[in-house]
């Protein structure tokens, strides 16, 4: 992660006719990423990959590239022709020819990038094997399963190694363990050097595998960066008192109220406190339960999901 | 009933806002109505362009000419060969050609011919034209049959007025035949009652004998009286009246003497008789002369009757020789008058009853050799398939392309858009060469063509598919479904085929689409395969052609990377759009939901 900028969006608008979709977004993918866009469904997550893709020209503002170092940043869409080689897709539904086998959609679509044929076969080589699909080569497109198909559809994104890979909801429709399946296999793809922008509706896989978030929300990019710094700005860590039947829950609430926390939340055998400062509220309860020999059944202390992260921007926006 | 209702509205919904669907389902009924009514609205106008030849445009071929006209059939005359003519058939300059003689008239017992020069690979011509024209020379065969049927009835009613004419004349020959037969039979009946039979008496031969003897020797006698006055009068020098006088006196002196000896010589045949012994002699002399007598007299009163009944059938014979010549008379009046009856009917020279009921024949005579149906059918057959099958590829490639789950990542391509194109196209050409390749394979073996033939068909059938891929291309660009854009894709061929000639003739349409008919492709196409695979044409005769269907294709081509252009947007909008309507959608489901 050298932090080289790719793709950069300045003061981005799109509308379809009077339809405005994205606003004022202002959004940079750097080298090595793994920017991950989360928004509600309409959010605008997929229009916005599609400019970062050069799909989509934006109706007002800009979308530079920075592939051509030699040329500076040049206007996505209308150099796309040149840096198509540089990018690839993955859309939301699969993008491959179903009636072809495996290793022809991938050499088809290699084929296409005008790849040297020994490189393009390396390419497919090694592609085959990161995403399990050797024995499946000679399959029908349509004859593999789900993940299967969603595993070929990347590989066609990638057979051409593009420098970056765009993906849209990879994980859609597919069982949790498919799910984890991809995104690993997806950030093996990152590490071998190829940044991903991933729109997704699920948080926590995203949460796992990106680097940066995007949060889209009502056609606007509320938040972005590294995934740390959102969670900071957006929410504090908190902590949770799991009680017993015999635990004494009232006391316990009336020692927290002495401490400094922002608030309670009870919820029957559970109580989510939220701290003004973690670490002295912890210590001062810990204090006050050993002092007075109460009986405490479990303390977690935990970070805020990017879940609740995205809960509290839409919830604010409500 | 009602869940019937709901959805017929939905459907009806559905057909309504699928823009291409509800033009095709409400429009195309009426433009279908609109063209075939602008097309089949002709009336009797025929846009037949036909070729006359004639060794000499006499005014019974300007007369045909003229009618022939008159239906609005354009003429075009040909003043030298009718083979200039058939070559324009060929071209399709002209329809037909027709070869007339120089005269209809019939003037022997021959039919006049009128040949047809047709295309007999066009068959609905073939039939249209004897159609039309047939019947019209039935109408100028009728009417010369009727000119020589009226001809012959003419000749036979002035025959007719003569031999009643001539009928009159023959009853007074008979008249007068009868009038001459009967005095002829009051000849006959008067001389068959003539007694000229001689009298039946018999003479005593002995006394005539010397009666005879007698007479002679004064016969004799009188000679020598008579030479002695001739002598006396070659001796007598008369030199006046008073000597001929003389002489004349002795000369009479001389004959007196002369009737006396032959008086004397009667007397002295008298008289030998009587002083014959024989007293029967005697009697015999006075018997016959008084026998001879009596039968002079009988004889002459026969001779007088004779003369009678002679005079009476001389009259009647004269009369009778009148009328045989009066009758005579009129039997040359008679046998002119047969004899003009004669030439009368001798004028007529149209005596066969088949070329009287039939002056006119006519004879189709095929410009192209002699084959089977299949040989004519042969072009439009090809051009067919090719049309269709290029057509159905064009829309279906562009269709599965465009409903592929892979169209997407196709924009991604580093590819020019051009090239999906030519690929599509070339995709289409190359399952059209395979076709071509196996139906002209298969059609050297039934049609016994030589390859040589066969190599520029296959050439022409190969451009006629390109302008059909971009037609059938473009028909994919412009429809959403697969099922539309192939019904769209079929109605198109039906309809270009329909008006191509190969169903109905495009003669026969109105001229307007007639004229707009002449730029279908698939007319075109079959016209070059035509020339080229029946009339054997060189490529360079039908240059134009080629090269209106090349310009066809480029055309096209050009229009399917605009369409494919627009489409393209089009496509990427709706996309967006769609897709963002559906997340709107779901989204304000799960917020009901909670």
């Amino acid at each position: 992660m050298n932090g080289l900028k790719l793709i950069e969006l300045k003061e981005v608008s799109k509308s379809f006719g009077n339809n405005s979709i994205l606003g004022d977004v202002n959004l940079t993918i750097e080298e090595g990423d793994i920017l991950g866009i989360i928004g509600r469904s309409g959010s605008g997550k997929t229009t916005l990959l599609n400019l970062v893709a050069g799909f989509l020209e934006p109706s007002e503002g800009e979308v530079l590239h920075h592939f051509k170092a030699a040329h500076g940043p040049e206007s996505l869409h209308q150099n796309l022709h040149r840096i198509k080689d540089l990018i690839g897709y993955a859309p939301q539904h699969n993008s491959f020819y179903p009636k072809l086998t495996v290793l022809e959609n991938l050499l088809h679509f290699g084929q296409l990038y005008k790849l040297p044929k020994e490189t393009i076969l390396n390419n497919i080589k090694g592609l085959l094997e990161a995403t399990d699909l050797l024995s499946h080569q000679n399959k029908l497109a349509e004859h593999l399963s789900g993940g299967m198909q969603k595993r070929l559809d990347i590989a066609c994104s990638l057979v051409h190694k593009p420098k970056i890979l765009v993906l849209d909801e990879p994980t859609a429709d597919l069982d949790p363990m498919l799910q984890k399946e991809i995104m690993n296999f997806l950030m093996q793809v990152n590490k071998q050097g190829v940044t991903l922008v991933i729109a997704s509706h699920h948080l926590a896989l995203l949460e796992r595998a990106c680097n940066k978030i995007a949060i889209v929300h009502t056609g606007r990019v509320h938040s972005q960066g590294h995934i740390d710094e959102i969670r900071k700005s957006y929410s504090k860590d908190n902590f949770t008192l799991s009680l017993s039947p015999g635990d004494n829950k009232e006391r316990l609430i009336s020692i927290l109220k002495t401490l400094p926390i922002d608030r309670i939340i009870d919820k029957d055998h559970l109580l989510v406190v939220h701290p003004k400062n973690i670490t002295k509220t912890v210590t001062g309860l810990l204090t006050a339960i050993q002092e007075e020999n109460l009986y405490l059944h479990d303390l977690d202390i935990r970070h805020p999901s990017l879940d609740e992260i995205f809960e509290i921007i839409t919830s604010r926006e409500k | 009933m009602k869940s019937i209702w709901l959805l017929i509205k939905k459907n009806l919904r559905l057909l309504v806002r699928s823009k291409t669907s509800a033009l095709v389902i409400f429009f195309a009924p009426l433009l279908i109505m609109l063209l075939l009514g602008l097309s089949y609205d002709t009336s009797s106008s025929y846009g037949l362009n036909i070729g006359v030849y004639a060794p000499a445009f006499s005014e019974d071929v300007e007369s045909l000419i003229t009618s022939l006209q008159e239906q609005e059939f354009k003429i075009i005359k040909y003043e030298t060969t009718v083979d200039d003519c058939v070559e324009d058939i060929k071209a399709g300059y002209v329809h037909t050609c027709l070869s007339i003689p120089e005269s209809l008239q019939v003037e022997d017992n021959q039919q006049k011919e009128v040949t047809f020069y047709v295309d007999p690979s066009k068959i609905n011509l073939v039939w249209m034209i004897q159609e039309n024209l047939g019947s019209k020379f039935n109408l100028k065969s009728q009417e010369i049959s009727q000119g020589l049927t009226s001809g012959i009835l003419t000749s036979v009613a002035d025959a007719k007025t003569q031999l009643s004419e001539e009928s009159t004349e023959l009853n007074g020959v008979k008249e007068k035949s009868s009038a001459a037969s009967a005095s002829a039979l009051s000849v006959s009946q008067q001389l068959g009652a003539l007694d000229l039979n001689l009298p039946a008496s018999t003479y005593n031969p002995q006394a005539l004998t010397t009666i005879k003897s007698s007479l002679s020797l004064e016969v004799e006698n009188s000679l020598v009286e008579v030479d002695d006055a001739r002598e006396a009068v070659e001796a007598a020098n008369i030199t006046n009246d008073a000597q001929i006088l003389n002489s004349l006196n002795d000369i009479e002196t001389k004959l007196e003497k002369v009737d006396a000896l032959l008086s004397g010589a009667v007397v002295s045949a008298t008289n030998s008789t009587n002083t014959s012994s024989n007293s029967t002699a005697s009697e015999s002399l006075s018997s016959i002369l008084t026998l001879l007598e009596q039968d002079l007299t009988a004889t002459q009163n026969k001779l007088t009757a004779a003369s009678q009944a002679v005079i009476s059938s001389s009259s009647s014979l004269s009369s009778a020789s009148q009328a045989m010549q009066e009758s005579v008379g009129a039997l040359d009046n008679v046998q002119q008058g047969l004899g003009q009856i004669k030439t009368t009917l001798e004028s007529q020279k149209v005596t066969d009853a088949n070329v009287i009921s039939s002056p006119l024949i006519t004879r189709i005579e095929p410009v192209a050799p002699e084959s089977t149906y299949l040989n004519y059918l042969f072009p439009a057959l090809l051009v067919l398939v090719v049309m269709f099958s290029s057509l159905l590829l064009g829309t279906t490639l562009v269709m599965m392309e465009k409903n592929s789950p892979a169209f997407f990542r196709n924009y991604f391509l580093p590819l020019r858009k051009g090239t999906f194109v030519i690929s599509t196209f070339f995709t289409t050409l190359l399952i059209t060469l395979v076709q071509v390749v196996i139906i002209l394979g298969v059609s050297m073996v039934f049609l016994k063509e030589s390859i040589f033939y066969m190599l520029p068909v296959a050439g022409v059938l190969l451009l006629s598919s390109s302008v059909f891929s971009f037609m059938g291309m473009g028909i994919g660009y412009a429809f959403k479904s697969e099922e539309t854009g192939t019904l769209a894709s079929i109605s198109t061929g039906s309809l270009l085929l329909f008006v191509s000639g190969v169903v109905l003739p495009i003669e026969s349409i109105s001229p307007l689409v007639r004229k707009i008919t002449a730029l279908n492709p698939f007319v075109i196409s079959e016209s070059i395969i035509r020339e080229v695979f029946l009339f054997n044409a060189d490529i360079s005769a039908v240059w134009v052609e080629v090269a209106s269907l090349i310009g066809y294709a480029v055309g096209l081509f050009a229009i399917i990377l605009v369409v494919e252009y627009l489409v393209h947007k089009h496509f990427i909008s709706g996309f967006m759009k769609h897709r963002h309507l559906k997340h709107r959608q779901q989204e304000k489901r799960d917020k009901n939901n909670v």
